[in-house]
């Protein structure tokens, strides 16, 4: 075989594995021309741990009220068992209609009545908090609420 | 150039044996069919939530709107179906690639429900990987007959160590962009791990060990820091393969431990090993588990055998 019939063989033989092996690897490093910021899934920046944040922070959350104070529900409750899909889901229901708003407190109401944990909940509040975080966990200082929508747990 | 060009080829394309590709394939594939069964019941919830917290990523952008839940289900059963005959290995050529495909769609579709999770990539392009490369060739049921390909299985395995790396380069590379070297200091990792596990206390989610003493004495994050970004950054090393390649595999493996700790945020692919796989001798415990099988199976028979006492 000459030279050239083996280089021949060699192309032939290692051109398509030497393809998908540049087009994945190029696919998955492709992120670094978008923005850091423009997340997509499977290909994404990786852009989690990254951004400056303030450790005093706003945001919406749903607590169960019970006859002697209240009680922190579960992601799940609120439709996943994931923290931040949970959140998003709240931060949307709470940025519409009033309607839309008592909309979700109702599906979440619906869902802790078949969750025996929760028997003691009484009403389901949708509070917009502010905490700062440092103060929270370390020396358990909570913040301001303010109460957006609140149903009652028909049981 | 040329010469260049060509030790590259002959170093992408050394030899490895088919048992471990296929060690990779059954692993990887087992973890995917145990993960989409799992995620099951999460997709049938979120199913059921309004048409407006549907934010679409990748693939499923081909979508206007949600899907019915019905729908959401069989997909989800069909994509475990396919990622089981994938890891047995059975009619490869085509099962593969439908089981990654369907991986990709049920994946993309759990994270475009208002976040895109990041535990998930590695293994959807793991699997896309092995669907593209002879990982049936051995150890697998109803294979095909033929000679060994010519540019035999070390590709493959590359491939997914390089796969491995470019996600945790692109990772520290975000950092870089994002915070600059100023991210080394740990404040602001700091104020990441003390507002994430705040919106997990109020979010009803449990608060991780070591975050209130670490956000209490922060000055231990700036050594997390220096080593997540040297990690991150130095994970093309793996690609030199070896003790070094493991030596990574085990700092990696620690930093994902380290953040369950500090945040209380799992990704299991790479802290069950998953992830790491593809740079160890993945088919040893294989050899060892079906040699043992083998030999269970012969020790009846040959007692059968035996002449009567």
């Amino acid at each position: 075989m000459t030279v050239l019939a083996r280089l021949a063989t060699v192309v032939r033989t290692r051109a398509l594995p030497a393809a998908i092996s540049i087009v994945l690897i190029g696919a998955t490093l492709w992120p670094l021309v978008r923005q850091p910021v423009d997340d997509d899934f499977p290909l994404s920046t990786y852009p989690m741990f990254a951004f400056e944040r303030p450790t005093r922070m706003t945001m919406s959350y749903a607590v169960g009220i019970t006859r002697t104070g209240r009680r922190y529900l579960r992601p799940e409750i609120v439709g996943t068992p994931e923290v931040l899909q949970a959140r998003a889901i709240i931060e949307r229901g709470i940025g519409g209609t009033a309607r839309e708003r008592m909309a979700l407190c109702s599906q979440i109401a619906t869902t802790l009545r078949e969750v025996s944990e929760f028997d003691d909940v009484v009403a389901i509040a949708i509070v917009t908090g502010t905490h700062d975080a440092l103060d929270f966990l370390i020396r358990g200082q909570i913040g301001t609420e303010i109460e957006r929508v609140r149903c009652e747990v028909k049981r | 150039m040329k010469r260049a060009i060509a030790w590259l080829g002959d170093w992408w394309f050394s030899p490895a044996p088919a048992e471990r590709l296929a060690a990779l394939r059954i692993a990887i594939g087992t973890f995917a069919v145990v993960w989409v069964v799992g995620r099951t019941s999460e997709l049938s919830g979120l199913a059921r939530l309004p048409r407006a917290h549907f934010a679409p990523v990748g693939v499923v952008k081909l979508l206007d709107g949600p899907l019915p839940r019905e729908l959401v289900i069989l997909i989800a059963i069909a994509t475990a179906v396919l990622l089981l005959a994938f890891t047995l290995g059975v009619a490869y050529r085509v099962t593969a690639p439908l089981a990654a495909a369907a991986l990709l769609w049920t994946l993309s579709y759990r994270n475009s429900w208002g976040m895109p999770f990041h535990t998930e990539n590695l293994l959807v392009l793991h699997v896309i990987a092995l669907a593209c490369a002879p990982a049936a060739d051995v150890w697998a049921l109803a294979r095909r007959k033929g000679s060994p390909p010519a540019t035999g299985y070390g590709w493959a395995i590359r491939l997914l160590v390089a796969l491995t790396a470019a996600t945790y380069l692109l990772a520290g590379i975000a950092k870089l962009r994002i915070a600059g070297l100023g991210w080394i200091d740990g404040e602001l990792l700091r104020n990441q791990i003390a507002i994430d596990n705040l919106r997990k206390a109020l979010l009803g989610d449990a608060v991780a060990p070591l975050a209130t003493p670490f956000l209490d004495h922060p000055s231990a994050l700036t050594v997390f820091c220096g080593l997540t970004l040297v990690l991150e950054l130095g994970s093309v090393v793996t690609l030199l393969g070896g003790r070094v390649a493991r030596m990574w595999a085990a700092g990696a493996w620690a930093f994902h431990l380290g953040v369950v700790l500090l945040m209380n945020i799992w990704f299991p692919y790479p802290l069950f090993g998953f992830a790491f796989l593809p740079v160890l001798h993945a088919e040893r415990p294989f050899s060892w588990l079906f040699g043992w099988w083998r030999d269970r199976r012969q020790r009846p028979r040959a007692l059968g055998n035996a002449p009567p006492v």
